[in-house]
């Protein structure tokens, strides 16, 4: 199976735009990643990996309306195409089979 | 507007340099996220986060642009470029006049500015093509003498050869003897005068990069009596035939066999010899206080001059203290507690033709200053032609201004309109060239004759030349149309299509100011040639202190030999021949004269040395020339006591400090031996004459008694010159067979100031240029003028203005800037004047009238100039320019 690599900031930007649906544009994207992942991230930082994201074909975009709050400027919505999904699902396939690989008790106990 | 606002400059930058594409999305956001944290954190801070967010967007997806999506034709894409080119070819097929006269002023200060940039380049070039040239150096002696500077171009015979066998870093010596210059070179029946023979080391054609056409480098100047010939010599003497085993006899030295023929020596070397025979030949005196010859030496890589300087002394204590003792009787401590000094140094070779100018140099050497004053000039003409383009293109600017107004309701940028404008100065600068190209290769000819070079059209055109014409016109374009460019394209669309738009009033003063700078140079220029005109006059005419009209001088008469009497006495018989001399030195020439040690007083070697001029004369000789005599008497044949006899001139006796010079006696120090000493009376002081050029004050002078035969100068009378001259041919015949040469004596005089004149001639003909590229952009000024104000002098006319106020009206804008670039211009001329006037010992004063009549001189042409298109205007019928609409 061919793999496509996403580094570990477009994964989370990539899921980021799966959790909002139809809202899904750059500062809604990094105020949920600072909610979630508690980390600041800069918006340059979310549109640099949007655009590569969309370049990759792992998602798609469209220009919404315009809004007064945003000084009558459009927010390009993003959305997850198939490719996207697909490997989101790899991932996470991968991801549980390791998972469950893992013999009971090896881990250490936490808390 | 919202009076919380992100910082403007932040948005102009994301403006700026984010793709258009992204743009609205990233403003967007960015925008967003102000607002909240202004709501959260106050506006100063918000404010600053969308700086530093802006800047974050510095990323490549951020720059990159998308290609195709929304086509821009940017500045420089190729449409664009051949778009301007269209257009710039229809301005100016539409406007011929002023486009003539753009391309007309480039086209003379490119054609000058190659001319002299050739000239540059020669003089730069030279010795530079030697393979080893950046370790060459010329060894020379440098020394102190009773307060004579002594600086001269050769130094001791046996020091070359010391310093290659005793100090490593010395690669190679090549010694090159000239000082007996000229021979009867003589082939069989035929012979020929030579003037540039040379004896060398055997490892010259090592050293200098001059290659050897027949013979190898190495084994040609081995043997004794062997020479090689140059190229031209080789032909002039066995044509056709091998010239290598035959044999050639060199005046008196001899007879010698021709080992080589090498290539003639190009024209950037210092020296220029067409014979060179082996050093072997000659009987070298070695000693170092007393010989001299030109001493060339070759370091090793990467060993410093300073090096070898630092030994200097130590050679010189260790082998001229003996022969100081010996010659001047003082030890060399001694020598140098008195103030004296002796050494040796060292100028690397490619210096010798612009930096050198030291006694005895083997050629007159260039002068760095030529090299400063032609490149400053071409460059001013230059800058004439450029000005000259700005003026015409904001001149014309009204005719423009809609064309610009109406690109830009187009949509134009301002870029895209400098590019444009930048097309057409670079189209005009373009065709310049080709013209400039042309007039070059007719006007070279002439330049040649002018300057003294011989310059080919072929050296513009080769190796780096052409990348350097092309890159330096493209810079020309730029420079003379880019103020122009952003001028026309700075118009506000707006006024100018409403039609408020001022005929270039804005960018009037500009023009008058540039106007100014080019009468600046023009009459800075008139003011620069009449000095140096004034000059030449003065030195041409000044009187010399002896009669050189009439006067014919015999050359070579050395080679009569003891036929010499016999020569006089025949001449002597001719009635035209009213006097016949022979000396060591004739004003205006090759002499025959030697430096010599002076005292005062007997034999003290203590007492003062002087280093003065000395020469042999025969009674004949004052009277010949025609020089007079101040006190004392002439040297008289009758009395044998006159062989101990000297004549002074007027220098002398004041160098001497003698209040009755007559009966006054004084002692040569000759070689320094005590046997060599001679004491001398002097019978007679001659008034000062200039024995040498105007350049030099006039030296103290010690004339001997006794036969010198090295010219003869023949006092005549008459009006049928060639007659005359033939006859004296048949006695020189009847005598030798040497060639017969002769000159005459004031035409020799004026030659000595051939650089000079040259210097004038170009300088009226740089002048002549620069006016006439003054004048051209006036022309055309004056001619935009009048356009301009055609309704004017029609309404003017009809309220019965005369056709001459009209002509004084238009003329009179025009003065102004001349005025005002002759009191500007007077100064700097005159001090700059001022300084090469330093280099005469005689010299004019710089008189007032000059100024005047150079300020004259150029409001005269200025007027002309404008006054031709003043009265055409003036002339129109006003019912015609009334009409028009």
């Amino acid at each position: 199976m061919k793999r496509s690599y996403l580094g570990e900031f477009e994964e989370l930007v990539l899921l980021t735009v799966a959790t909002l649906g139809q809202g899904a544009y750059g500062v809604a994207i990094a105020d949920e990643l600072d909610q979630q992942a508690g980390r600041p991230v800069s918006i340059s930082a979310v549109h640099a990996a949007l655009h590569r994201l969309e370049e990759k074909g792992m998602l798609t975009s469209h220009m919404g309306d315009a809004t007064a709050e945003r000084g009558g400027r459009r927010k390009r919505l993003f959305s997850v195409t198939a490719l996207g999904s697909r490997t989101l699902h790899d991932i996470r396939d991968m991801r549980n089979r390791l998972w469950d690989a893992i013999a009971p008790n090896t881990l250490p106990a936490i808390g | 507007m919202l009076p919380n606002q992100p910082p403007r400059w932040a948005d102009r930058l994301l403006d700026w340099f984010c793709a258009p594409h992204l743009l609205e999305e990233v403003q967007g956001d960015l925008y967003e996220r102000f607002l909240r944290n202004e709501r959260l954190f106050g506006l100063p801070i918000a404010r600053r986060q969308y700086a530093w967010e802006v800047i974050t967007f510095l990323r490549p997806f951020a720059l990159k642009r998308q290609p195709g999506e929304q086509s821009t034709t940017y500045t420089l894409s190729p449409a664009m470029i051949r778009n301007y080119l269209t257009v710039a070819w229809r301005n100016l097929l539409r406007n011929k006049t002023f486009a003539a006269i753009n391309i007309t002023g480039l086209a003379v200060g490119l054609a000058t500015c190659l001319m002299i940039m050739l000239y540059v380049m020669h003089e730069l070039s030279y010795d530079r093509y030697h393979a080893k040239a950046d370790r060459m150096y010329r060894m020379t002696i440098i020394g102190q003498v009773e307060g004579k500077a002594l600086n001269i171009a050769y130094c001791s015979v046996p020091a070359g050869p010391t310093l290659a066998n005793d100090y490593p870093g010395v690669e190679a010596v090549t010694r090159v003897d000239n000082r007996q210059g000229t021979f009867i070179v003589t082939r069989g029946t035929e012979s020929f005068k030579e003037e540039h023979v040379a004896h060398a080391d055997s490892n010259f054609f090592d050293t200098f990069s001059i290659p050897l056409l027949k013979g190898r480098a190495g084994d040609v100047l081995t043997q004794p009596n062997t020479v090689v010939l140059n190229e031209s010599t080789a032909r002039k003497y066995f044509g056709n035939e091998d010239p290598v085993g035959q044999t050639v006899t060199l005046g008196t030295l001899g007879l010698y066999r021709v080992t080589g023929v090498f290539k003639d020596i190009p024209s950037n070397t210092h020296f220029h010899y067409n014979i060179i025979g082996s050093l072997r030949s000659l009987k070298l005196r070695d000693t170092w206080l007393s010989s001299g010859i030109m001493t060339y030496i070759v370091l090793r890589p990467n060993f410093a001059i300073s090096q070898l300087e630092a030994r200097i002394p130590e050679m010189v204590r260790k082998h001229i203290s003996s022969e100081m003792k010996q010659l001047l009787g003082v030890s060399l401590s001694d020598f140098q507690q008195k103030g004296n000094s002796f050494r040796f140094g060292f100028q690397p070779i490619t210096d010798i033709h612009l930096h050198s100018h030291l006694e005895e140099e083997a050629e007159p050497n260039g002068d760095l200053k030529y090299v400063y004053i032609f490149s400053v000039i071409a460059v001013f003409i230059l800058l004439l032609a450029c000005i000259n383009f700005m003026n015409l293109s904001t001149a014309g600017s009204a005719k423009r201004a809609r064309e610009v107004g109406v690109r830009k309701v187009l949509g134009s940028h301002q870029g895209q309109l400098i590019g444009q404008f930048l097309s057409e100065s670079m189209l005009v600068t373009f065709m310049a060239l080709v013209i400039a190209l042309g007039l070059v290769f007719m006007a070279l000819p002439v330049f040649n004759q002018l300057a003294g070079t011989d310059f080919t059209f072929s050296a513009l055109l080769s190796g780096r030349m052409i990348p350097a014409i092309l890159l330096s016109s493209l810079l020309i374009g730029l420079l003379a149309g880019s103020y122009p460019a952003f001028f026309l394209s700075s118009f506000k669309p707006v006024s100018v299509l409403k039609g408020r738009f001022q005929t270039g009033a804005r960018s009037g003063w500009l023009r008058h100011s540039l106007v100014t700078v080019q009468f600046m140079v023009s009459i800075g220029m008139i003011i620069g040639t009449l000095i140096v005109y004034r000059q030449l006059h003065f030195i041409q005419h000044k009187k010399v202190g002896f009669d050189k009209e009439q006067v014919l001088m015999v050359h070579d008469t050395y080679t009569l030999g003891d036929k010499t009497g016999a020569f006089k006495s025949e001449l002597r018989r001719l009635a035209q021949v009213v006097d016949v001399t022979s000396g060591g030195y004739m004003p205006a020439g090759p002499s025959n004269h030697s430096v010599d040690g002076i005292r005062l007083e007997d034999g003290n070697p203590q007492a003062t040395l002087y280093r003065e001029k000395s020469f042999y004369i025969d009674d004949r000789y004052i009277h010949t020339l025609g020089i007079a005599l101040a006190q004392g008497r002439n040297f008289l044949p009758a009395h044998p006591a006159d062989q101990s006899a000297v004549l002074l001139n007027e220098a002398a006796v004041k160098r001497f400090g003698f209040k009755q010079p007559v009966g006054q006696q004084i002692w040569a120090v000759g070689d320094g031996s005590p046997n060599s000493q001679r004491r001398y009376t002097v019978v007679g002081v001659l008034k000062d004459f200039h024995f040498e050029s105007m350049h030099e004050a006039i030296a103290p002078l010690i004339m001997f008694y006794g036969e010198d035969n090295y010219q003869m100068a023949i006092r005549i009378r008459t009006d049928k010159l060639p007659e005359l001259l033939k006859t004296l041919e048949t006695i020189w015949k009847a005598q030798t067979n040497n060639p017969f040469a002769y000159s005459f004596l004031n035409e020799r005089f004026n030659a000595m100031y051939q650089s000079e004149e040259r210097v004038g001639k170009l300088f009226g003909i740089f002048a002549g240029l620069t006016i006439f590229v003054a004048c051209l952009g006036l022309f055309g000024l004056a001619a935009f003028t009048a356009q301009r104000r055609t309704k004017e002098i029609g309404v003017r006319k009809v309220l019965g203005a005369s056709v001459a106020s009209v002509v004084v009206l238009l003329s009179r804008d025009f003065l102004k800037p001349v005025l005002i670039a002759l009191v500007i211009a007077t100064p700097v001329a005159w001090y700059g004047m001022h300084q090469w006037l330093q280099d005469f010992a005689y010299r004019i004063n710089v008189e007032w009238w000059v100024f005047a009549l150079a300020g004259a001189l150029a409001i005269a042409i200025a007027l002309l100039t404008v006054s031709f298109q003043s009265i055409k205007a003036a002339l129109v019928n006003p019912v015609k320019s009334l009409k028009t609409e």
